[in-house]
Formats: C-alpha cells, sequence, structure tokens
C-alpha cells in the first residue's frame, strides 16, 4: 500500500489498542493480536489468517472484493485469449492505421495477381499457338509426305494394267504412262508395290523393267489417286499412251474407283547437299 | 482464508461464465484489474506488518480501480489514452514490485 494509506493504516493502528487491551488478556484465542504486535512474525501472522478460517465482517468484505478480482482477472484473460484479442484492446487510431496496412496490403497482392493472370494469358495464348503452330507443321509434313513417299495415302483415282504377254513394254513407255499421268494430276503413284516420287528413275533390266532399282515384271499394275475423271481420258487420247502400248501387242485396262489405296512408302532421305533457303 | 477462496472463486466464475464485456468497460476493464492487483498487494503486505484494516483495504481497493478508470477516460478523452495507460500500468507495476518485495522479506526472511 502507498505510504498515505499507511500512514491511514498506523492512525488506524494507534486507535486499535485502546480498544483490543481490555479483551486481550481473558480470552485465549485472541492472544494472536497481541504478540502479534510483540514478536510474532510476518509468516506466522500469514498462516494464523489463512488457518483456521475465522467467519468475520473483514474476511467477507475482502472476500468479496477479491471475488471481483478474480471474477475480472478471468474475464478479461478469457477476452484477451479470444481469436480477435489483438483487435479488441486496440484503439482507435490503431485500429485505423492497421485498416489502411490492409488496404495497401490487398491493393499490392491485388496487382500482383492482375500482373499474374496477365502473364498466365500470355503464356496461354503463346501455347495455343505453339500448338496450333505445331498442327499446322505435322498437316504439311501430311500432305509433304504424300508427295515424297513416305506416308500412305488413300483417294479417288483409277488402277492401270499392262498385260504384256510379248514383253514388249519397255522403261520409256512406263515413263511416258507416269508423266501422263501426272500431267493430268496424279498425286500419289505405286507401280507393283513401288512408290513412284520425284526422283524416281526407269530403267530397262532384261526382259523387265527397274523401278527405282526395283525389278518388277509384267503385269504392271499401276493405282494412282487423282481425279478419276481427268486420268483415264488423259491416258485414253487419240494417240496416247493406251494407243501407243496396244500398238506393241499389249493390253491395257483402266478402271475408276472410288477408293485407291497407295500404302507402298520410301524412306524419307535428307538431301546431302540441297538445303532449305528459307532457314 | 475465505479472501483466498473468495478470489478462486472469482476466477473460476469468471473462466465458467465468459461474459461479454461491454464496449465501455472495455478499455477500463484491464487498467481497473491492475489497479485492484496492487490493492490487494498492498493489503497483503499490511497483513503481514500487522497493522492491516478491512476498512482501509475496501477503500484503497475501491479508489485504486476508480482512479485508474478515471485515468484511462480521461486519457482517452485527451487523444493521450495508449500513452497514459500505459504510465498507469507502470507505476502500478513498480508499486507491486515494492509490495512484492515487502511481502518476500517477511515470508522468506530474505
Amino acid at each position: 500500500m502507498s505510504e498515505h494509506d499507511e500512514q491511514h493504516a498506523h492512525r488506524l493502528r494507534r486507535e486499535l489498542p485502546q480498544e483490543v487491551p481490555p479483551p486481550v488478556n481473558p480470552p485465549g484465542d485472541d492472544d494472536a493480536a497481541q504478540p502479534e504486535r510483540n514478536g510474532l512474525t510476518g509468516r506466522q501472522r500469514l498462516l494464523k489468517g489463512l488457518w483456521p478460517p475465522r467467519l468475520t465482517r473483514a474476511q467477507l468484505i475482502v472476500a468479496l472484493l477479491l471475488f471481483g478480482l478474480g471474477f475480472g482477472l478471468a474475464v478479461q484473460v478469457a477476452s484477451n485469449s479470444d481469436s480477435d484479442s489483438a483487435l479488441r484492446g486496440a484503439r482507435q487510431e490503431d485500429l485505423v492505421r492497421i485498416l489502411d496496412e490492409l488496404d495497401d496490403r490487398t491493393q499490392r497482392l491485388e496487382d500482383e495477381k492482375q500482373g499474374l493472370e496477365k502473364q498466365r494469358d500470355e503464356l496461354e495464348n503463346s501455347s495455343d499457338q505453339a500448338e496450333e503452330a505445331r498442327k499446322q507443321t505435322l498437316e504439311k509434313e501430311r500432305q509433304l509426305g504424300v508427295l515424297a513417299g513416305t506416308v500412305a495415302a488413300q483417294g479417288p483415282g483409277i488402277t492401270v494394267t499392262i498385260e504384256d504377254a510379248k514383253g514388249t513394254v519397255e522403261a520409256d513407255m512406263l515413263l511416258d504412262a507416269i508423266q501422263e499421268l501426272r500431267a493430268a494430276g496424279a498425286e500419289a503413284i505405286q507401280v507393283n508395290g513401288v512408290r513412284v516420287v520425284a526422283g524416281t528413275y526407269l530403267a530397262d533390266s532384261g526382259n523387265s523393267v527397274s523401278v527405282d532399282g526395283n525389278k518388277i515384271n509384267a503385269p504392271y499394275r499401276f493405282q494412282v489417286i487423282g481425279k478419276p475423271q481427268d486420268l483415264e481420258p488423259a491416258l485414253n487420247i487419240p494417240g496416247g499412251v493406251v494407243q501407243t502400248l496396244e500398238k506393241e501387242q499389249a493390253t491395257v485396262t483402266v478402271e475408276r474407283s472410288s477408293k485407291i489405296v497407295v500404302d507402298a512408302l520410301r524412306a524419307a532421305e535428307r538431301p546431302d547437299y540441297a538445303r532449305s533457303s528459307s532457314q | 482464508m475465505i479472501a483466498v477462496l473468495g478470489l478462486v472463486v472469482g476466477v473460476v466464475a469468471g473462466l465458467l461464465v465468459r461474459p461479454e464485456v461491454p464496449a465501455a468497460v472495455e478499455p477500463y476493464l484491464p487498467i481497473a484489474v491492475v489497479a485492484a492487483l496492487d490493492a490487494v498487494f498492498g493489503g497483503l503486505r499490511a497483513m503481514l506488518d500487522g497493522i492491516f484494516d478491512d476498512k482501509v483495504f475496501v477503500v484503497s481497493f475501491l479508489s485504486n480501480v476508480v482512479v485508474a478508470a478515471l485515468i484511462v477516460f480521461l486519457g482517452d478523452k485527451l487523444g493521450v489514452g495508449a500513452q497514459l495507460s500505459t504510465g498507469v500500468v507502470v507505476v502500478l507495476g513498480i508499486r507491486i514490485f515494492s509490495n512484492a518485495a515487502a511481502i518476500r522479506r517477511h515470508v522468506f526472511r530474505a
């Protein structure tokens, strides 16, 4: 207690002896009060106050006040340990500052989010574009593969069969036929299982013909993909391939078909010298 | 003994009931609790000194609480509430420490 309180207590204490002394001697119970001042230590006084419990007015009042203190203490501790304890006891200016900081932080995070979303969109776009380019490249590769003979092809076209009973058909006649078909718009050609491409050569080889080094024998069977209405007349024109061959005692049959499969393949070869100039 | 029981019962009741602190009282409760703690330590010291008086205790307890709350209230009105309540807590803390030292000398003689 403060000095003031103590002085207060001193004054009261001076008053007390006048009241207390008379009953001090008779009852044995109250001897605690008398020797207290004489030689009783604080520790003994504390133990005496604690045990035995005495139901006095002073004890009750102090108990009541201490009840209030304990209650307030517990309530404060409980409310302070709530989840939002950090803001409960805060003052208005602190709250305003915290709110400002949160607003700033939200703004910053929002900006960051927008930046990241933009970046994500760009990446998605570019990956879409890359995907599209890849698709186009694949498509182109397939188209070029049909021309280069690296992939199988199918479509409408004609089948030309040249029966050479007398062995009079030579490589140049077959080459004429191929040139005629190409001129008429043939897109994929195979002869007896050999794909005919840009670099194909034909040569006589004894009684038969070799195409790119592969010997083929009569009957020569051309499978040609292209527009049948163009291909067939191109072979049949007067003085054309069919007439020339028939003059050599060969029989030629031309059949239109809505589905010709050209499945003879040729390995893709990397040119030794020529390089694409676009790269 | 009964006083100690009162304190224990108060803590238990506060923990069990968990009343919602009214907003008007909220800023004053912590300061009031510290002030009351100061009064209790003072009372304990007075008891060990053999000069304890219940009337003095009651008056000092209540006046401590009221004055502490008043200071915080005034501080809030003046716009220095945070600093003033810090000051009150520091002063009360110093007093609690000096009282605790006196109590320690009595109980442990050291």
